[in-house]
């Protein structure tokens, strides 16, 4: 079987064909086909299932340095450079930034984003010093991100922990809430923000970002909810939510049916899967050149 | 081993799937037009709910709005339990409406009744469930109800079930803890106690559902290993995992898991339909690898259990 090929049409299940997927023009804003690599197979593999599945661009969150520690160089950034540049029409790359070290992760934006082939950057989960996204740290890094036009992904979760047992109370040290990216992006008002994973928990995430508009919403890495999108259309606004796969480790089939689910039309199914994310890219697509319909 | 630190393991560069790789090497240039609808199995969904998770309100919570939502995507049947379950004392009562409401789509809804062995008279539902109600089988929730698998008294529960010939479903997690309101406190999912009180019952025939733990791990081996013990693929997460699962590895033996133990199902309405359903597409498998996993395991598990007393 060849790998677009479907034993069964999936219109006869009340699924999108690949004609139709291709159609909504997906990118996937949340790709982690170089996370933990150390060669270009697993990313090779990944986009057998981005093409069977009609994905048309896969923004990687993880270029650059290791995993550990997102400053430190690594031989696979060669390959990572490589791919960015001669995929440049289906793959795109965000840096991750290290707000423990702001200075550092000008000098990483610099160099993959400014003078490289980087669209923008991303806050992980975790770092060095337990620093989130909301501390004073990131205001050279923001402000380096609106110069250069760069879109900003910030991992957030609201992890129930702690005594007493609250969202939140069991986030990693430096792992960043939705309300962070609010406090954020109030101080950057001109600034979009992502906030990723919808805050682990969609019903919290959506009312704590609903007030701030620069503030977007993305689904990626969590179960999928029915009615969880539904609800975050009402709470935000369609223009306020992007896509992500969070492949390998999700499934595409999880990430995609939180869409597919949601009472939503052909276009608007369409903004969210790709339209807004490439509002988001526009400028610093522009500034580098790189070819985008909107 | 906690969700989280499971799902970063699939991250791991051999689980990126090899068979991708084979997808994409494959050079079959005339590959068998797809069926016609005729042709096309309908799908017998084995994990769905029926009424209200107690921490949302769903959208497809009413029962009639479910049905129309399932039949859209060609699911022909759906064994049905009660979300009342997880949390209601008066089990007796949550059965007799999951009968009755089933009873309004004949033939489409089957209700698999429930059984808390940590409520006094527990015989008496799991009798109910049988010769009253004439349920294939029930479905148990270990962690809602504060009784491990192993705990003596549910593996007596195994063990009657199992003499009166019923199904007996488990599900394991049907919530990521992560997200539980704060006041709820489950015990920790733990796979291997979950195998002990199984092992104790080798004839019981078991479905879980809601598996969230990764089956290329050793640690889901000893589960493997019981071969009356079957899995709905809900919970299966990363790109691409229905065909490592067939077509390449599981647990520590490394070798492919047995296509007759995975079974679709939705856990609709807390997940999408689709959810489920785009695992069987996302994946390049092949009609005689899709069909079972479709259907023909559930009919083959359900047709081996007594309905009648």
């Amino acid at each position: 079987m060849n790998a677009t090929d479907f034993a069964f049409d999936p219109a006869l299940y009340g699924l999108p064909t690949r004609a139709q997927l291709r159609a909504l023009r997906i990118w996937d804003l949340h790709y982690h086909g170089f996370n933990n690599a150390t060669d270009e197979g697993p990313h090779q593999r990944m986009m057998v299932f981005a093409e069977r599945l009609g994905i048309e661009r896969v923004v990687s969150l993880d270029i650059g340095g290791s995993r550990t520690d997102p400053l430190e160089s690594s031989p696979f950034e060669a390959v990572q450079r490589r791919i960015l540049e001669k995929q440049k029409d289906k793959v795109s790359g965000m840096v991750r930034i290290e707000p423990s070290d702001p200075d550092g992760s000008c000098r990483k934006m610099e160099e993959w984003i400014k003078n490289g082939p980087c669209v923008g950057i991303k806050y992980a989960g975790f770092n060095r010093d337990g620093i989130t996204c909301s501390h004073r740290n990131n205001d050279p890094i923001i402000r380096l991100a609106r110069e250069l036009g760069a879109m900003v992904y910030i991992h957030t979760w609201m992890k129930i922990g702690g005594q007493p047992r609250r969202p939140g109370g069991g986030n990693l040290a430096g792992e960043s809430t939705p309300a962070d990216v609010v406090e954020l992006a109030k101080r950057f008002p001109d600034v979009n923000l992502i906030c990723g994973h919808s805050g682990g928990d969609w019903e919290l995430g959506t009312r704590t970002v609903r007030q701030q508009k620069n503030v977007f919403f993305e689904f990626a890495g969590s179960d999928p909810h029915s009615g969880a999108v539904d609800h975050a259309v009402r709470e935000l606004g369609i223009d306020r939510i992007v896509w992500g796969g969070h492949g390998p480790s999700r499934s595409y089939a999880t990430e995609l049916s939180k869409v597919l689910d949601a009472d939503l039309t052909d276009t608007q199914q369409a903004q969210i899967f790709g339209g807004n994310a490439r509002r988001l890219a526009q400028p610093i697509f522009a500034r580098k050149g790189y070819r985008m319909s909107p | 081993m906690n969700r989280r630190c499971f799902l970063q393991q699939t991250l791991s560069t051999a689980a990126v799937l090899t068979a991708a790789a084979r997808a994409q090497t494959s050079n079959s240039p005339a590959a068998p037009p797809a069926p016609s609808a005729a042709e096309a199995p309908a799908l017998i969904d084995t994990n769905i709910h029926l009424f209200d998770w107690p921490f949302r309100r769903l959208k497809y919570s009413r029962t009639a709005d479910l049905v129309a939502k399932l039949r859209r995507h060609r699911v022909r049947e759906a064994w049905s339990g009660s979300f009342e379950a997880l949390l209601t004392k008066d089990v007796s009562g949550v059965n007799a409406r999951l009968a009755e409401e089933c009873r309004g789509h004949p033939g489409f809804l089957i209700p698999i009744g429930t059984v808390n062995p940590a409520w006094p008279d527990w015989e008496e539902d799991l009798r109910r469930c049988h010769e009253v109600h004439r349920m294939p089988g029930i479905r148990l929730y270990p962690r809602y109800h504060g009784l491990a698998v192993n705990d003596p008294e549910m593996i007596r529960l195994l063990r009657l079930a199992t003499e009166r010939g019923l199904l007996v479903q488990i599900a394991l997690e049907l919530e990521d803890p992560r997200v539980h309101h704060p006041v709820l406190q489950l015990p920790p999912l733990d796979v291997g106690t979950i195998a002990q009180g199984l092992k104790a019952v080798p004839a019981a025939r078991v479905q879980l559902l809601d598996c969230t733990f990764s089956f290329q791990l050793p640690i889901v081996q000893p589960l493997l290993d019981l071969a009356n013990v079957t899995f709905d693929f809900s919970s299966f997460e990363s790109v691409g995992i229905l065909d490592r699962l067939l077509n390449e590895k599981a647990g520590g033996r490394g070798t492919p898991i047995a296509p007759e133990r995975l079974l679709f199902g939705s856990h609709a309405p807390y997940f999408p339909v689709e959810a489920a359903l785009l695992r069987l597409f996302e994946s390049p498998l092949t009609r005689s690898q899709l069909e079972p996993l479709m259907a023909g395991n559930a009919r083959r598990l359900l047709s081996a259990v007594s309905t009648a007393p």
